[in-house]
């Protein structure tokens, strides 16, 4: 495609002109959080852009323009009028954009509306009514499976027929850059024990979870399931989130309502929402089910191309050092659901979605050893530590920084996510 | 307790008696724009006109906040605390009072008596409060055990997590909806045959009896809130019917735990019951046969309420049963603990957050919380009072919990209704 700004923006940069996500800013001389676009090493406040008169060229977008004002992508994912106000800020910047004076010719507008991402603040981009976790990574599936219960047990025969899920906590979705707590909680010192009588400490095997997740755009109404063929049209773009798990704390408490503490004290989410079609070109397909039986009738999707080819990274910098290591390199198209599927399940009972629920595809994992997307799968669950420059890692200690990264495409055509970062505090102390 | 006797109209057997004082949020025909409402006897305060009205004149702690009476949920209400709760029901209570200190705000005027007080039976309930987050507990021991018998195996139903923590689970918030809302039968997967799946209506579809609680009090992420505090967490209670679709949860529940057995619909009763007005009928829940870890612990032994709970059906043909009669004190861990051990981690709670504590059953026949239990997983059916069977819920049928403590004597103090009728599933 191969489309260029007059904006500089470095090759290989995540925020090429051929993205355009959407995020929520404040910054130092303005602390009100609006609603901001990233290109190259900036961020476009969509705020000031529309108080100068931005939007003048768009007889679609005027009567919306309030919604940039706001504190969060809600607004503007009810009017659904993301894809627009994409196209429109991607032909304001265009270098051969049809209306140079509102942008490219006008030296003071860019001052007013370009801060540099790292004078930035980016907030939680929206406000999450209901956020749910999937388990579509078929291979962390598998790996956890063998962990737990051997390979011929390792997955349910419920997993090919339906994308398994459960409902996360809201509350703790955070943006990334937020210090996450290490939780105290029951744990079993030996699990192997009898009887089986927890103490109450500091989790000692906490983990890192890789996944990608979508924002719901377009609600639906209690009762009212959303079709396979329409769900594409619910989602309003992607993140990347780490879903901080505790694993002693979920060895002891998961039984049988699944994960609860042990997820619940904070979520990691990327703060730059890439919209679906920046994510077009790198259709691909996803894992294949293996074994017989068909897909049931409602999941069953029209195109196969249902994943994206993103490149996804875990960089672990452990705690007193000053550079961290990638430890993982997977990719999203390891996932045997796509999220139009999840989607449609979520709602075939007549679950309703609303604006700014947040859907995460459960841990994406590769085939290799270093190419897992938890330490759990990575180390066997803390029997085959590793080293990063002479510090051994099986699990997280106080004060390891972890980073998630997503590119796909490159050069020009870059399109990712930004960072999902978190570092590690130690856990209180009565 | 000395009866407490109103210048207003209460009929002796209404659950609304001046020992209640619950709040809600309420519309009538004549201003359909949510607000807050108080029911008592058998018609409701409407707390904006009450407001508006100079209602609050001799209270002067709420004075600076009586703009939430006006607002569309109870959270700005709740989130003023429990001290403030307090004396606003108290300051209510006296207003109704046949001796009340402030005869001139209400008793002695017949104008105001007419605008803010509205027939019940006229006033539309909505959901009172804004839900950020739900979540489900299963502390009714005997339910888990009679569940445990039929998902786990007879000879390990409950498992060994169960008596040291309250086992919970996230739900779906945007499920959540007040008494009177109809319930959809879901669609989803249900196994035909083993490890084989249809996508179909579910075929069990069942009700579960629980409590619910309101938060009032949010912590910061990171930061718990202690045992000692979290008693001041809790805003009131509501009665809350746990729809589950037992085909659906079978099926899918193994390894992360119920998602769309749950998710298609949660009723709650829509008058908050405010803890004060239950402390008189504190008592001892379930024994616990190991120590709870002193995060959980709590110094007072009385730490559930004995509210007697009753489960109705009506058929589409007006047939009825009553297929559970229950107390609310059949529950391993109070709600204290709940919060306790929900935010030991750092999980922040907000304002209105709402807690589910988990189907309650008795050991009495007649006191199962669902129908997987009181049908023994579908075996044994019920028959109504006409003659029609049920193992599990038909389209047509209405499922109705009321709860009330105390003696007409004292003065009842009663939920409401948490009520719901089956609509047929749609077709896919």
């Amino acid at each position: 495609m191969a489309l260029k700004s007059w904006l500089r923006v470095p090759s290989g940069s995540p925020f090429s002109i051929a993205n355009l996500p959407f995020g929520v800013i404040s910054t130092k001389e303005q602390p009100t959080g609006r609603v901001a676009i990233a290109i190259g090493d900036f961020a476009l406040d969509l705020f000031a852009f529309t108080a100068a008169g931005g939007f003048s060229k768009s007889k679609e977008l005027q009567p919306y323009s309030s919604v940039f004002a706001q504190p969060a992508l809600n607004g503007l994912a009810a009017f659904n009028i993301q894809y627009q106000t994409r196209q429109y800020i991607q032909s304001v910047l265009a270098e051969d954009t049809p209306h140079p004076e509102l942008l490219k010719d006008n030296e003071e507008l860019q001052k007013l509306v370009f801060t540099h991402l790292s004078q930035v603040q980016c907030h939680l981009p929206f406000h999450i009514g209901d956020y749910t976790d999937f388990y579509a990574g078929l291979n962390h599936a598998f790996n956890v499976g063998v962990l737990f219960r051997g390979a011929s047990n390792a997955l349910q025969p419920n997993y090919t027929h339906l994308p398994v899920g459960y409902h996360g906590r809201a509350s703790t979705v955070v943006v990334s850059g937020t210090p996450i707590r290490r939780p105290r909680g029951q744990i079993l010192t030996d699990p192997t024990a009898e009887p089986k009588l927890p103490i109450f400490s500091p989790c000692k095997k906490l983990d890192i979870e890789l996944e990608l997740a979508c924002f719901v755009s377009k609600p639906n109404e209690m009762g009212s399931p959303i079709d396979i063929k329409d769900a594409e049209e619910h989602v309003f773009g992607y993140v990347l989130m780490n879903d901080w798990s505790a694993r002693d704390i979920q060895a002891w408490e998961y039984v049988p309502l699944g994960p609860f503490n042990s997820k619940n004290f904070g979520t990691t989410i990327s703060p730059w929402v890439v919209l679906p079609e920046a994510l077009e070109p790198f259709r691909t397909s996803g894992l294949q089910r293996s074994d017989s039986g068909q897909l049931l009738p409602y999941l069953t999707e029209p195109r196969k191309d249902n994943a994206y080819d993103i490149k996804l990274e875990v960089e672990l910098r452990p705690s007193g050092t000053d550079k961290g290591k990638v430890i993982s390199r997977s990719n999203s198209k390891y996932l045997l659901y796509s999220f139009p599927q999840m989607l449609t399940h979520h709602t075939v009972t007549g679950c309703a979605m609303n604006t700014g629920d947040l859907l995460g595809s459960g841990t994406i994992s590769g085939t290799e050893a270093d190419s897992v997307g938890s330490l759990l799968e990575m180390t066997k669950n803390g029997k085959e530590p590793f080293t990063i420059d002479g510090v051994q890692r099986a699990f997280l200690e106080d004060g390891d920084e972890v980073i998630l990264r997503g590119t796909a495409g490159q050069g020009e055509d870059c399109v990712g996510f930004g960072d999902c970062a978190g570092v590690i505090l130690p856990a209180l102390e009565n | 307790m000395a009866p407490l006797r109103s210048w207003f109209p209460i009929p002796p057997a209404s659950h609304f008696s001046l020992a209640n004082i619950p709040f809600g949020i309420i519309s009538t025909t004549a201003n359909p724009k949510p607000r807050l409402g108080v029911p008592i006897g058998d018609h409701v305060l409407d707390l904006a006109l009450f407001t508006a009205n100079n209602g609050f004149a001799r209270q002067s702690t709420i004075q600076p906040h009586q703009h939430v009476f006006s607002e569309l949920t109870l959270n700005s209400f709740a989130a003023l605390g429990r001290p403030v709760h307090s004396v606003v029901r108290k300051y209510i209570q006296d207003v109704f009072l046949e001796n009340t200190s402030y005869p001139e705000i209400l008793k002695d005027n017949a104008a105001l008596q007419k605008e803010a007080l509205v027939p019940l039976k006229e006033v539309t309930n909505h959901l009172p409060l804004e839900i950020g987050d739900y979540t489900d507990f299963f502390v009714g021991r005997n339910h888990a055990y009679n569940c445990g018998i039929l998902f786990r195996g007879p000879e390990n139903p409950i498992a060994p997590n169960y008596d040291h923590l309250p086992v919970g689970y996230h739900g779906r918030a945007s499920s959540v909806v007040v008494s009177g809302t109809p319930i959809r039968r879901p669609f989803g997967q249900i196994e035909a045959e083993k490890n084989n799946p249809i996508q179909s209506p579910c075929l069990r579809l069942d009700f579960e009896m629980e409590m619910g609680a309101f938060v009032c009090k949010a912590n910061k992420m990171g930061e718990p809130i202690l045992i000692d505090e979290a008693e001041d967490a809790i805003f009131g209670l509501v009665m809350m019917n746990d729809w589950s679709a037992r085909d659906i949860q079978f099926w899918e529940s193994t390894p992360l735990g119920p998602f769309n057995s749950k998710n298609f619909g949660t009723s709650v009763s829509p008058w908050v019951v405010l803890i004060d007005a239950l402390e008189p009928f504190a008592a001892k829940g379930l024994p616990n046969a190991q120590q709870t870890l002193p995060y959980m612990q709590q110094k007072n032994e009385k730490n559930q309420y004995d509210i007697k709970l009753k489960v109705d059906l009506t058929s589409q043909s007006g047939q009825t049963a009553t297929v559970c009669k229950v107390s609310a004190t059949e529950l391993l861990f109070s709600f204290p603990q709940m919060v306790a051990h929900h935010t030991i981690g750092g999980c922040p709670m907000r304002v209105g957050d709402l807690l589910g504590s988990g189907t309650i059953s008795g050991n009495e026949p007649g006191s199962c919380g669902c129908f997987l239990e009181s049908t023994q997983g579908g075996k044994v059916g019920i028959t109504l009072s006409g003659g029609e069977k049920r193992m599990f819920l038909e389209d047509g049928d209405t499922v109705t919990f009321s709860g009330v403590c105390g003696t007409e004597d004292g003065g009842l103090v009663g939920f409401g209704e948490c009520s719901g009728t089956i609509l047929p599933a749609l077709k896919l």
